[in-house]
C-alpha cells in the first residue's frame, strides 16, 4: 500500500513538472540561439556574454561530475553534448550555450 | 465504500499516468518545430577508458587492467546509439605465490536515444537505471574520485532492459528541474541480467549554488518485490575547489540500506599542486533486521554492518591522464580490511571518420 501510495505521488509530481515545463515559455530561450542583426559593438557584447554565460554552465553541469577537458573539434563537441544531455539531462538551453562555448 | 477507498492509490497513480501521456503527447507536438539541429553535423564517436590498478585488499593483491569502450552514433537530428562495453584481467596471487588471471566483460548499456524535444528524451534497451547519481554519472573509472565502490551500490538494481522517459528543463532562471521514469523487463541472461522493476528520479538544480538534492525510487516487480528509495545532493560551492556529494538509499527486502558523503577538494589555488585533488569518503551499511543465519551466509557482504573510511588523492597528468592512490579502512564485525588501491586511467576518444573533426 505504501508502495502504491508512493508511486501515485511520483507520477503526480511528474505530471506537475511536466505541466510546468509545458508553461516554461521558450521565449527567454529564443533570442540567445538566435543572432540579432544588430550593429557590431552590440554584438560583440552580446557574443561575449553569450562566452560568459557558457562557460558558467560548461563549469556548473560538466564540472559537477569530473574535470574539465580540453576543447574538441566541433562535430565531435556535437556528438558528445547530445551523449551528455541524455545521461546528465542538461536542459536543452544548457545543452545550446555549452556547445557554443565548447566550440568557440 | 471499502472497496473504493483501498483501490484509490491505484486511482490517482491511472490518473497521473493518463495526466503524465496527455502531457507528454501535447509537448511533442508543440516543441517538435522547436527543436533544431546546430550548426555541426555531430560524427560517430568511439570514447570510454582505460585503467590499471593495483589493489590490495586486506592482505590479498590484485592486479586489474581494464578497457570500457563507448560507442556513441548520432543518426539525423534527434536519434543517439550508445554501447559501452567492459572487459577486465585481473590478476590475483594463488597460495603458491603464482599469479591467476580471470576474465570479466559485459555491457554496461546498448541504448537507442530519441530526443522529441527540448524537455523529453525517450530511451529504449539497455541501460542504467535511474537511482541517484553514482551508477549514471560517476561510475566510470576516470570519473569516479574514489576506485572503490561506495556501499550504496549493490542495494538496488543497476541495470535495466526496457523504456525510459527522461530529461531536464528550467523552472525559473534559477532552477533545473531534471527527472527519469522507467520500466524494465527480467532479463536472465548471464552477462545481462536485469530484474523485472520500475522507478525515477526527481532531481533539482540550483544554478547560481551550484548545488543539486534530489530524491529516487525502485520498485523491484519480482521475486519478494523489494521497494528502495533513496535521497542524492551534490554542492560545489562558488567560493572553494570543492566538491561534496552524498547519497543515501534504504531498500524494503534484504539489502539493508547505506549512505556515503564523499568530499573532493582541487589545490587549485596552490600553482605547483593545481592537478592535484584529494578525496575523503565516510561510508556506513546497515544489514537488514532479523536476517537468518542462512540469509546472512547468502548475501555475502550485504548480510553485515560495515563502516568505510577512504582517503585518497588523483593528479592530473593532463585533462584525460590521472594517477590515483587511495587508503581505505573497513570495519566489519571479526573482519577488518585495510583497502589500498594505486593505478593510473586514462579517456580516449576518436571520431570514427576521417573527417570527422572538419566542420
Amino acid at each position: 500500500m505504501k508502495m502504491k501510495l508512493f508511486l501515485a505521488a511520483f507520477l503526480v509530481a511528474s505530471a506537475l513538472s511536466l505541466g510546468l515545463m509545458a508553461n516554461a515559455s521558450s521565449a527567454k530561450d529564443a533570442p540567445k540561439d538566435s543572432p540579432a542583426p544588430t550593429v557590431s559593438a552590440e554584438q560583440s557584447a552580446q557574443n561575449e556574454n553569450m562566452r560568459v554565460e557558457g562557460e558558467k554552465r560548461f563549469r556548473s553541469n560538466c564540472g559537477r561530475c569530473h574535470a574539465a577537458p580540453t576543447k574538441f573539434p566541433p562535430r565531435m563537441m556535437a556528438t558528445i553534448v547530445r551523449h551528455m544531455r541524455v545521461r546528465a539531462t542538461i536542459t536543452d538551453q544548457d545543452m545550446r550555450l555549452i556547445l557554443r562555448y565548447m566550440t568557440e | 465504500m471499502m472497496c473504493s477507498l483501498a483501490n484509490w492509490p491505484r486511482k490517482v497513480a491511472q490518473a497521473g499516468l493518463l495526466g503524465l501521456f496527455i502531457l507528454i503527447s501535447l509537448a511533442v507536438h508543440a516543441q517538435d518545430d522547436e527543436f533544431r539541429v546546430d550548426s555541426f553535423k555531430p560524427v560517430p564517436i568511439l570514447t570510454g577508458s582505460t585503467a590499471y590498478f593495483t589493489r590490495v585488499t586486506a592482505g590479498q593483491y590484485q592486479d586489474a587492467p581494464t578497457v570500457s569502450p563507448l560507442l556513441l552514433l548520432p543518426m539525423g537530428d534527434k536519434w543517439l546509439l550508445e554501447a559501452k562495453g567492459s572487459y577486465s584481467d585481473t590478476f590475483s596471487k594463488n597460495a603458491q605465490g603464482d599469479y591467476n588471471g580471470a576474465i570479466s566483460y559485459g555491457m554496461a548499456y546498448g541504448q537507442i536515444d530519441y530526443i522529441a524535444n527540448r524537455y523529453m528524451t525517450f530511451v529504449a534497451g539497455r541501460f542504467t537505471t535511474p537511482f541517484n547519481i553514482y551508477g549514471e554519472r560517476l561510475a566510470p573509472n576516470w570519473i569516479r574520485a574514489l576506485q572503490p565502490n561506495p556501499l550504496t551500490s549493490p542495494v538496488t538494481s543497476g541495470s535495466g532492459l526496457g523504456g525510459m522517459i527522461r530529461g531536464g528543463f528550467s523552472g525559473t532562471d534559477s532552477l533545473n528541474v531534471t527527472y527519469a521514469a522507467y520500466f524494465s523487463a527480467n532479463n536472465t541472461h548471464h552477462l545481462l541480467a536485469t530484474d523485472r522493476s520500475t522507478g525515477g528520479r526527481l532531481g533539482f538544480f540550483l544554478p547560481r549554488q551550484r548545488l543539486e538534492v534530489g530524491a529516487s525510487f525502485q520498485q523491484v516487480l519480482q521475486a519478494d518485490r523489494p521497494h528502495s528509495s533513496g535521497v542524492f545532493l551534490e554542492w560545489q560551492p562558488n567560493r572553494a575547489p570543492l566538491t561534496v556529494r552524498s547519497e543515501y538509499v534504504r531498500s524494503s527486502g534484504t539489502k539493508g540500506s547505506a549512505y556515503w558523503i564523499e568530499s573532493v577538494y582541487r589545490l587549485s589555488q596552490i600553482p605547483s599542486l593545481r592537478r592535484l585533488e584529494l578525496v575523503g569518503r565516510g561510508e556506513q551499511f546497515f544489514a537488514a533486521s532479523n536476517l537468518s543465519a542462512a540469509t546472512v551466509k547468502k548475501l555475502g557482504a550485504l548480510g553485515k554492518d560495515t563502516n568505510e573510511g577512504d582517503f585518497g588523492m588523483n593528479y592530473y597528468l593532463r585533462s584525460d591522464v590521472r594517477a590515483s592512490a587511495s587508503y581505505g579502512r573497513q570495519f566489519v564485525l571479526g573482519r577488518n580490511a585495510n583497502l589500498w588501491t594505486i593505478g593510473m586511467t586514462y579517456r580516449f576518444i576518436m571520431p570514427m571518420l576521417p573527417q570527422g573533426g572538419a566542420r
